[in-house]
């Protein structure tokens, strides 16, 4: 699959673009030139030299703190795609399999998390949990699951009916084998297409949330959190926001680019993609039983 | 017996698909089914590999009565690979993500045989239904109808089945390739596997099936020896079936006589 | 005038970068019927696609051309081209499940068809799609209407597609492998509603058929393709009978060795 999808020019983009942002997140707090909690006298001041991105309203170094916020932010919607995809997708698949029993309670458990307030269940995770990053995204990976949960259930479900499906089942196919062998490839495309966009809203919500205090502590930096903190002193920085902005949408955009590059491979649609590649001039595919 | 079907009902929400139906067939011996479309050929075959639920009746596959099997015994009846069915359809019944290959093998793979064996097999069994090596490796939509008719045969045989069901398996192919295809079954009968030959071909049907049933509206309304049922059909219906029949040498029967037969049928109405 | 003429028409492969179909060539006028038969592979389908532009990816008509109803198919546009579909030629193809979508009740699929190309209304249209169901045959078209494609035999499924593609009322039908999954007494009433539109609205047809009987019974002119080449072509009474290329004979000889005749015959020396 990956190699696939790096045959493609829009798959080896968003590959190039990802591992940049991964490679953000593994070095990035060590990357940092100042400590990106300590502030200075010299607030809002405009890029120069010694701070290139310039200070933020307690005059802490911007580049700083966005180096040193890219793992926590990228860890974060790490984990709000993990929990959407165990969460969601995998109960949307077995809905379809595992009898009336589990469809029935998954799809009101789906139902009810939809209709929950985005913000009490927030609070009530960190009464609950305590509060910090990891329980923050597992709020936001929980309130997005019943998306996934409804696109991999309807995929699945389309395909569940087909007579290859049956095909299989005649054979001897267990559910486990069904859904490895013809499911799987059919729910992929759009789960990745749904994930690609869930990315984008994690890294904001989480700033939203480090509003209310809850998950990243207010000083500890996120991209969200400081595209968040500059959009309040817009009068006197009007370009600040670029910079988190473009982080962000950059990793939105590679994950779309990502996500349609999986779709294009995947499948018989990617099959003709990938064809227009490998010319392998005529062997002639008729037997024919008789000379002419 | 290898196959054994005793007044089996098949109901589809309130409609009932298959009313009373009997049949059996040894080892070695080939039933074949004709019969008007939506008279419930399929769902015949689609209730003996379970994949419809009988109302009524028994099915007994390969000394095991079937019919109260639950999801694991079917399971485990069908890894066996004692009991395959060619779909009707051949294009729906291939996943268009699946290369050919894949395709054929799938039954050996879910009985965990090594791969290498499998492709082997998927080798030697497309030059048995005559598919070229080559398209192995293409995907169901970059074949031809009659092409991807062969794919399907090929993957019921690959696990040596005592009880193959074949729904319409030589519809697509032209005469050269439906007389090697018919052989091949004939082959496999002398093997002793027992064969229920689904087709509105009524030429290929009387050449390869000893018995014949005939099936109206979800009822069997003539059963015998395949040439009896052929040369001297009883019930209207068959007569009808067999008088429609174009041939090379004579046209079929006329449109008088058919309305005729069709008119007989409206006062018998459907089987009991 | 030919409503439809094919001129030596080749068919490119590519990503196989060869020919699938060397020359081609037939020409229909109205009420005619030219059947095509050969063997499974030898590029029967792929004419009739490319006859209504709908050649898969990387396929192309790479020589000779096809006119229909006057028109050089290669210049027309998409927008041109659907008009052209349905009304002036219509088709029913192998593997009928495919044409149908499945999650949408095969009525109002037909209904569709002849609201967008006929213009009807809502009603009329489900009125006439209801009618059409019933000209092909179906007992009970009324809850055909209503049934989802996998509720359908395969049978009545092909069905659901004839009447589809005589919704539109074309000129041209082509017919590929368009009775194969109907039972023969079905089979002989298709082919007279068939025969039926020839005479009354000058029905042209292309019948794709493995069924020699049916080609014999239907058509004018036969042409018999082997491995994308023509073999013979001619009025079907030379071809059938009086076959004079080799693979002809085969084909014949072969439709014979399970044929009915010979199962008959065979009683007779018994
Ligand atoms: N899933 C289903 N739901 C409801 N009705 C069904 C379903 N499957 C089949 N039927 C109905 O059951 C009847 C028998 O269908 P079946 O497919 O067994 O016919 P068949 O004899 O195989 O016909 P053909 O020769 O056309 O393939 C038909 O009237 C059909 O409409
Ligand atoms: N999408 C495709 N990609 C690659 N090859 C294809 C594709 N479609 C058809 N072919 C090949 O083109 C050849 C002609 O196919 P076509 O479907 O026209 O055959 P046909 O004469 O209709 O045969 P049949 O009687 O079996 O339906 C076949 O060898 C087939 O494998
Ligand atoms: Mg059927
Ligand atoms: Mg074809």
């Amino acid at each position: 699959m990956i190699r696939r999808v790096l045959r493609l020019t829009t798959g080896r983009i968003a590959f190039g673009i990802l591992a940049a942002i991964a490679f953000l997140a593994a070095f990035g707090p060590l990357l940092a030139p100042y400590d990106p909690l300590e502030g200075t006298t010299d607030i809002l001041a405009n890029p120069s030299g010694a701070h290139p991105l310039g200070t933020d309203y307690l005059g802490r170094d911007v580049l700083s703190r966005l180096l040193d916020g890219s793992r926590v932010s990228v860890l974060g919607a790490v984990q709000v795609a993990l929990l959407a995809l165990v969460v969601g997708v995998v109960p949307g698949i077995l809905s379809v399999y595992f009898g009336r029993a589990f469809e029935w309670v998954t799809l009101r458990l789906a139902d009810t998390l939809i209709a929950l307030p985005f913000l009490v269940f927030a609070v009530a995770v960190t009464a609950l949990l305590g509060n910090g990053i990891p329980q923050a995204m597992f709020v936001v990976g929980v309130m997005v699951s019943p998306l996934f949960y409804r696109v991999a259930r309807a995929a699945t479900l389309s395909v569940a009916r087909s007579q290859y499906v049956e095909a299989a089942i005649v054979a001897g196919a267990s559910v486990g084998w069904v859904v490895r062998r013809h499911v799987w490839v059919k729910v992929l495309p759009p789960i990745a297409v749904a994930l690609a966009n869930t990315t984008g809203v994690g890294f904001v919500v989480v700033s939203s949330l480090t509003f209310l205090g809850i998950g990243v502590q207010p000083p500890a930096p996120t991209w969200g959190g400081v595209l968040a903190a500059d959009l309040g002193y817009l009068s006197f920085q009007p370009w600040a926001p670029l910079v988190p902005t473009a982080l962000i949408m950059a990793t939105v955009w590679a994950c779309n680019l990502l996500a349609d590059a999986i779709r294009d491979v995947t499948g018989e649609a990617g099959r003709a993609l990938l064809n227009t590649r490998k010319l392998d001039p005529g062997k002639v595919t008729n037997g024919s039983p008789v000379a002419p | 017996m290898s196959l054994e079907v005793s007044d089996l009902d098949v109901h589809y929400g309130r409609t009932r698909a298959l009313r009373r139906v009997s049949l059996s067939v040894a080892p070695g011996q080939t039933l074949g089914v004709i019969g008007e479309t939506g008279s419930g050929k399929s769902t015949l075959a689609r209730a003996v590999v379970g994949l419809v639920r009988p109302s009524a009746g028994r099915i007994t596959v390969d000394g095991e009565e079937v019919t109260r099997y639950r999801a694991r015994q079917w399971r485990a009846l069908r890894r066996r690979g004692v009991v395959q069915y060619v779909f009707q359809d051949p294009l729906r019944s291939l996943d268009p993500d699946v290369t050919v290959e894949d395709s054929i093998v799938e039954p050996l793979l879910i009985q965990g045989r090594p791969r290498r064996e499998a492709a082997d097999r998927a080798r030697r069994l497309a030059a048995r239904v005559h598919l070229d090596e080559e398209l192995l490796s293409r995907l169901p939509g970059e074949l031809s109808g009659g092409q991807r008719q062969r794919v399907t045969v090929a993957r019921a045989l690959v696990t040596d089945p005592r009880v193959v069901i074949l729904d319409e398996p030589v519809s697509a192919l032209d005469a050269a390739n439906r007389v090697r295809a018919l052989e091949l079954l004939k082959q496999l009968r002398d093997a002793g596997t027992a064969l229920v030959f689904i087709s509105h071909d009524l030429g290929s049907v009387a050449g390869v099936a000893d018995r014949i049933a005939v099936l109206y509206q979800g009822g069997i309304v003539e059963e015998g020896p395949a040439r009896t049922v052929v040369n001297a059909p009883r019930h209207p219906y068959a007569r009808l079936l067999v008088g429609s029949a174009p041939t090379l040498r004579s046209a079929a029967a006329d449109r008088a006589q058919r309305e005729e037969l069709r008119e007989l049928l409206q006062n018998i109405g459907g089987p009991a | 005038m030919a409503l439809l003429s094919l001129r030596d028409v080749r068919i490119h492969d590519g990503v196989g970068g060869r020919d699938l179909v060397h020359g081609v060539s037939f020409e229909l006028s109205p009420g005619k019927v030219v059947g095509i038969v050969g063997e499974s592979g030898s590029g029967k389908t792929l004419t009739c696609r490319a006859v209504l532009g709908i050649l898969p990816e990387h396929f192309r008509v790479s020589g000779g051309g096809i006119e229909l109803d006057g028109r050089d198919v290669a210049t027309l546009t998409r927008k041109e081209w659907t008009a052209l579909r349905g009304g002036t030629v219509g088709a029913v193809f192998q593997d009928p499940a495919s044409y149908l979508n499945p999650s949408l009740r095969v009525g109002p699929q037909i209904a569709e068809v002849v609201r967008v190309k006929k213009g009807l209304g809502r009603r009329d249209a489900r009125r006439r799609a209801v009618e059409l169901l019933g000209a092909v045959r179906l007992r009970d078209p009324e809850r055909v209407y209503q049934r989802y494609p996998h509720e359908l035999s395969g049978g009545m499924l092909q069905r659901v597609l004839i009447a589809a593609a005589i919704a539109a009322d074309p000129r041209v039908l082509i017919a590929d492998e368009a009775t194969t999954a109907l039972d023969v007494t079905v089979q002989a009433e298709i082919l007279d509603l068939l025969a039926d539109l020839r005479e009354r609205t000058g029905l042209a047809l292309v019948v794709v058929s493995h069924d020699l009987a049916v080609v014999a019974q239907l058509c004018d002119e036969v042409l018999v393709l082997r491995a994308g080449e023509t073999v013979e072509q001619g009025p079907v009474e030379r071809i059938l009978y009086e076959p004079r290329h080799e693979y002809t004979r085969l084909l014949i000889d072969q439709h014979e060795r399970y044929g009915l005749d010979r199962f008959r015959e065979l009683d007779h020396v018994a």
